[in-house]
């Protein structure tokens, strides 16, 4: 799983949210190392949306712009627990074997 | 946050990069989205923007292309997995032929790969991936 989409998984694992909010929230939770772009976005949601990991939850007109609210499918919480598992194993592993330096 | 008007009419140029369909069902969200980001009083798109959604359009047209294409394949399976088995075999006996001869050249190591692409279309309709 790339890293974007990762973190979009992750953003709406917090419950569901549209697209410039998904971008907002990735740079909070990558701590401002992440900015998504609209275009690998929409690449990535697209994907998503035909492997069934995301779906639309309920569309909004704000200021006249659409806003499509995305949420996890069950699909979606299973993948995305399944590679934060394995990405926490992996980081457990690494600080370990680093020892003290890890640990900082 | 803008809602300059030119700014908008370039971005939509920008989008027309992406196949219809995808403009239809994204378009507007996107949009919306690169309003949203783009800073007070901007009038262009950024550069980097725009090399990002020309090469995001690139890559969705292409995976439309790909997945139409194996979806055609597999609704034909009952022609295509005979076609395909039979060039595959025919490509293979072909190579092993040529180089019996010893009129084997370094083109002839393109024939397997072919070969190997048609059973691998085969066998990805056989099990029903699309």
């Amino acid at each position: 799983m790339q890293e974007a989409t990762f973190l979009i998984l992750t953003a709406l694992a917090g419950g569901s949210q549209h697209g410039y909010g998904i971008i907002t929230d990735v740079e909070r939770i990558s701590d401002q190392r992440v900015r998504l772009r609209a275009g690998t976005l929409y690449t990535a949601l697209e994907r998503l949306r035909v492997d069934g990991l995301i779906e639309v939850d309920r569309e909004e007109i704000v200021d006249s712009r659409l806003r499509r609210y995305y949420r996890l499918t069950a699909t979606g919480q299973e993948c995305l627990a399944a590679e934060a598992a394995r990405l926490q194993a992996h980081a457990v592993i690494a600080i370990s074997r680093l020892g003290p330096v890890g640990a900082r | 946050m803008n809602d300059d008007p030119e700014l908008e009419r370039r971005y939509r140029r920008l989008l027309a990069a992406y196949p219809a369909a995808f403009r239809r069902e994204y378009g507007q969200e996107i949009l919306s989205v690169l309003m949203a980001g783009a800073e007070q009083g901007q009038r262009w798109p950024r550069l980097a923007e725009a090399a990002d959604l020309l090469r995001s359009a690139t890559l969705t047209r292409l995976r439309t292309r790909w997945r139409t294409s194996w979806a055609w394949e597999y609704r034909h399976r009952r022609v295509m997995v005979p076609i395909r088995v039979l060039s595959g075999i025919w490509l293979v006996a072909l190579t092993a032929i040529l180089y019996g001869y010893g009129v084997g050249g370094w083109w002839a190591v393109l024939l397997v790969p072919a070969a190997a692409a048609h059973f691998y279309a085969a066998y990805r309709s056989l099990r029903r991936r699309v």
